[in-house]
């Protein structure tokens, strides 16, 4: 009686996967991007900043800029992805009236925090003394506001100004930051960086606000979402906190050197890494526009395909179809990387030639190199796992990482010697992109089950 | 609520207590009627929100156990040889979709029952498991099938089914289902778990109730292609819905003792859903026809007034009355008739009323009086018209005429039985009022023509009736009747139980 009634209603006006198909394109972008703007930067403004006041004029520059990036990535890390996701659950809803709102809260949620926190580390902690501290503040300050920034990438549809920002504000930022080196030292460096940040930064604010031009003051219903979505906090600190660590524990090894008071850093092993991650850029632009073609338009019709009611033997195909463009995406990437890889293992002396870091430089790349390698990949394996809104699993990928790559690089540190460097890294790196593997390849295996049951979120 | 075991355990579904309607106040007459009788009420309902009571329930109710039939209880997060368990059901559960019976229903019992504090909707419903056993349906019965809506449509079907064998059976000594479907299903539970005695009485007919909110449906899917037609072999979706409550039904006919229905109409379909005749009875309603044959008829100086009583909703019909009315005019020029219901309910088409009244310039004769105490009325009504779509059994007609106000009615539910007696009625009193084609304005007029113009046809009419519900369907000759198959139902010793049998 009232309940079949009630029943078929529901069934008559029901969208049940409208959890999962909420756009996750951005996840791509997210990661990976920023991940390419970091290496790119922090490189190119070394090797500048190097090349105009050498090595130890830049130490409070280089110190500066390391800090700022991988502390405000794990800063931001809790806000940034509750707020991509709220954001892609309102474009797909077709209601983006909150995205000027939820722009104005992100920036000022985390550039006065960020401000707040790193004034006094700067001013107490360090021995940059004020005017470094502010100019340092302001950087971490317009970081942040940067990562924030880069929610609505994929929002805005025009991908290419968005890009164009990224490189037009930072080739500002590296031209007059080679002119001021000259001018006025590290001091200039870092605000001439800061102009470069800003560029882009404002630049992505005007585009926002262009593209959605609403009112300020649209509620955000935010305990709610963050009621639903607890994980998103958590994945997001936990991979920031996860890539930087075995870092963070080399600053505090027999390498380490703390050429500015309160801010020790490995020199060593920072270059070497970030060169090795530079080796990474074929794979992160080929995963970032391969995803947007295959891997995505299989997705997109698999779940088009749930929508418009296909038959089983439709969704089975589409299923198989989603498997396999992973599995040539994965092909191409490995050939493609892997090559890369194994050419800078090979040159390594050369490159480490130029970067000046003598012979033990050279083993740490090597093994750098391959670590950089999986750990890209891994990246990869949880921008699918976020596509699926498989929260928990990305929650685990993480977690697990962050152990694996801080627990390997501890105890080579402390029990192998200094030509073991840099193989912390690569088990820690193996040993997450193993059990991301293992995930991915299970949740593709049982993709139709998780769509319509275990991740579906009527269903409870 | 109480351990204590109930004397009789009502099982209802969308009704009783929760839901205001004609079933809900008849469930509450028949709990009032026996106050020596404890009874706890199995009320099945879609979810399991909390829900106002629309009738507070008698001193006599000693328990209430509320059963959501969308929401099975969570259940344990694993199970041990769930797969095993599943793929045993899977066969059983294939034939409650189709041509399956009480026999698919117990082995269904069997295997559920003993891990039933395990088992729930984690384990039968979202399991990997339970969803290649989806897959696996889906493909051996509607393998051309939107998959989603198969899917989301199977679910909700097995979410009740599961709900029926999970739910606590309270203790009692003889359990009464108020129709069959879902609540016919935990009868048969209570049959086999119990082997104590279990009655149906069915109101309006489940299945067919369910066919025609399935074609309604249907038509908001798609719009052009519901017919009533069966076309072409190809089986859809609806079918799995048609199968399934047939398959309950039967489930229902063959685990329970007695199968009571209103009006002999309905046991033509329950004959055809397979109910077996010997178990068949009518036990019609009953009225107060000691309260409404002291309704004194106003014979002064006023004008000849009918009247419909009943909601302004279309499945009254009140557009033909409203015609029939503005035809009658013409011979009864003082016409006064009346349209005695409330109009809250689909205001559209009651301003559509309105709109009629006005268009046939009858303001002055058709009067929307509201809500009304039937009572206080029938002392001044000439007849009652009912040009309903489709009824069951309408008690206005009883209570109409147990004050001696004849009827005229469209052919639907009851009505002919109630108006001209029975094929059986002994002995035959004859015609109480006149019964019409449905949907005919003409055909009305000419009986209430018929009626108001000759009032000694009138008054014989109004003597028919007025009998024929003192001797069958006074509400306390009927009240003693239920009462007879209580006792006797109470009195029948335990037969076997389904897990006696050692199986």
């Amino acid at each position: 009686m009232a309940g079949i009634g009630f029943a078929l209603r529901k069934l008559a006006q029901r969208d049940n996967l409208s959890g999962v198909l909420r756009g996750f394109a951005h996840s791509a972008f997210i990661t990976s991007g920023p991940w390419i703007f970091t290496i790119t930067a922090v490189t190119i403004l070394t090797v500048v900043g190097q090349a105009a006041l050498g090595r130890d004029g830049t130490a409070a520059f280089r110190a500066t800029i390391i800090y700022n990036f991988c502390f405000s990535a794990v800063f931001t890390g809790p806000f940034i992805l509750p707020a991509t996701r709220h954001l892609a659950d309102r474009i797909y809803e077709r209601a983006p009236e909150s995205a000027p709102t939820l722009l104005v809260a992100v920036l000022g949620a985390i550039q006065i925090t960020a401000a707040a926190i790193a004034l006094p580390f700067y001013l107490l902690v360090t021995d940059l003394g004020p005017a470094g501290a502010i100019a340092a503040t302001a950087n971490f300050t317009l970081i942040g506001g940067l990562w924030a920034a880069t929610i609505f990438l994929t929002a805005l549809r025009d991908h290419i100004r968005v890009t164009l920002a990224f490189l037009a504000g930072m080739a500002a930022g590296c031209a007059t930051g080679a002119f001021a080196a000259q001018t006025a030292g590290p001091l200039g460096m870092i605000w001439s960086f800061n102009i470069g940040l800003a560029v882009i930064e404002f630049g992505l604010i005007a585009r926002v606000l262009i593209e959605y031009p609403h009112d300020v003051g649209v509620p955000l219903r935010t305990r709610e979402h963050l009621r639903r979505h607890w994980e998103l906090p958590l994945i997001g600190t936990l991979a920031a906190a996860a890539v930087w660590v075995d870092k963070w524990i080399m600053w505090f090894s027999p390498l380490a050197e703390t050429e500015i008071g309160g801010m020790p850093t490995a020199p060593l092993y920072d270059s070497a890494l970030f060169a090795a991650y530079l080796t990474t850029l074929p794979a992160l632009t080929l995963f970032t526009i391969g995803v947007e073609t295959g891997f995505f338009e299989r997705y997109q019709a698999f779940y088009r395909g749930l929508r418009e009611h296909a038959t089983w033997d439709r969704i089975s195909s589409d299923h198989r179809a989603i498997i396999e463009s992973v599995l040539a995406s994965t092909r191409t990437l490995a050939i493609v990387q892997g090559t890369a890889t194994a050419a800078a293992v090979l040159a390594a002396p050369a490159i480490i030639g130029l970067l000046r870091f003598g012979n033990v430089g050279i083993g740490v790349f090597r093994l750098a190199a391959v670590g950089a390698f999986l750990q890209v990949a891994q990246m990869f394996g949880v921008v699918i796992l976020s596509y699926f809104d498989l929260k928990r699993r990305q929650l685990w990928a993480q977690g697990v990482f962050l152990v694996a790559n801080g627990g390997c690089t501890a105890l080579v540190s402390l029990f192998l010697g200094k030509a073991w460097t840099g193989f912390g890294f690569l088990a820690g790196s193996a040993i997450a992109f193993a059990v991301v593997y293992v995930m991915v390849a299970d949740a593709l295996r049982r993709l139709p089950y998780l769509a319509f049951v275990a991740s579906n979120p009527s269903i409870e | 609520m109480s351990e204590r075991v109930a004397d009789i355990c009502l099982i209802l579904e969308g009704s009783y207590p929760h839901v205001a309607g004609g079933v809900s106040t008849w469930t509450h007459d028949l709990i009032k009627a026996n106050p020596d009788l404890s009874f706890h009420v199995l009320a099945l309902t879609a979810d399991g929100r909390p829900r106002p009571l629309a009738h507070e329930l008698p001193g006599n109710v000693v328990g209430m156990t509320i059963v959501p039939l969308q929401q099975p209880p969570r259940g344990k997060e694993k199970l041990e040889r769930l797969g095993r368990l599943i793929e045993a059901i899977r066969g059983p559960l294939a034939a409650m979709q189709s041509d399956g019976g009480l026999r698919e229903y117990a082995e269904l019992d069997r295997l559920i029952g003993p891990r039933r504090d395990q088992l729930g909707r984690v384990t039968l419903m979202n399991s990997e498991a339970a969803f290649r056993m989806t897959v696996g349906l889906y493909r051996d019965t509607l393998p051309n099938a939107s998959f989603l809506e198969y899917f989301w449509g199977l679910r909700s079907l097995l979410s009740g089914l599961f709900s029926t064998l999970l739910a606590p059976l309270p203790p009692a000594r003889v359990y009464h289902a108020i129709s069959t479907g879902y609540a016919g299903l935990v009868a048969a539970r209570a049959r086999l778990e119990t082997g104590r005695s279990t009655l149906l009485t069915e109101h309006g007919i489940y299945t067919n109730e369910r066919r025609i909110e399935i074609l309604m449906a249907d038509w908001l899917f798609d719009g052009a292609s519901a017919t009533l037609a069966v076309e072409g072999e190809r089986r859809e979706l609806r079918d799995l819905w048609l199968d399934s409550f047939a398959a309950f039904s039967r489930v229902c006919y063959s685990a329970c003792d007695l199968i009571i229905t209103l009006y002999g109409g309905n046991q033509v379909m329950q004959r055809r859903g397979g109910a077996p005749p010997e178990k068949m009875r009518v036990v019609p309603n009953g009225v107060d026809y000691e309260t409404y044959s002291k309704v004194v008829r106003d014979e002064g100086d006023r004008p000849p007034t009918i009247a419909l009583l009943g909601r302004v909703v279309p499945i009254k019909d009140v557009k033909t009355y409203i015609r029939a009315a503005g035809l009658l005019r013409e011979s009864v020029p003082d016409l006064k008739a009346m349209i005695l219901g409330p109009t809250d309910e689909d205001p559209d088409y009651v301003a559509e009323c309105r709109a009629l009244v006005s268009a046939l310039d009858l303001d002055r004769t058709v009067i929307f009086a509201g809500k009304v105490e039937p009572a206080d009325w029938f002392g001044r009504l000439d007849a009652i018209v009912l040009t309903s779509v489709s009824e069951a059994q309408p008690l206005v007609i009883l209570e109409a005429g147990a004050s001696g106000v004849p009827t005229v009615a469209t052919n639907v539910g009851s009505c002919s039985e109630l108006i001209y007696g029975r094929d059986d009625e002994e002995p035959p009193l004859g015609e109480g009022g006149a019964v019409t084609p449905l949907a005919s304005p003409v055909d009305t007029a000419n009986a209430l023509r018929e009626i108001l113009l000759d009032p000694p046809r009138r008054e014989r009419l109004g003597r028919v009736i007025r009998e024929r519900v003192r001797l069958h369907y006074d509400k306390r000759v009927i009240d003693r009747i239920y009462r007879e198959i209580y006792d006797e139902a109470r009195a029948r010793p335990d037969r076997l139980r389904m897990f006696d049998r050692g199986a």
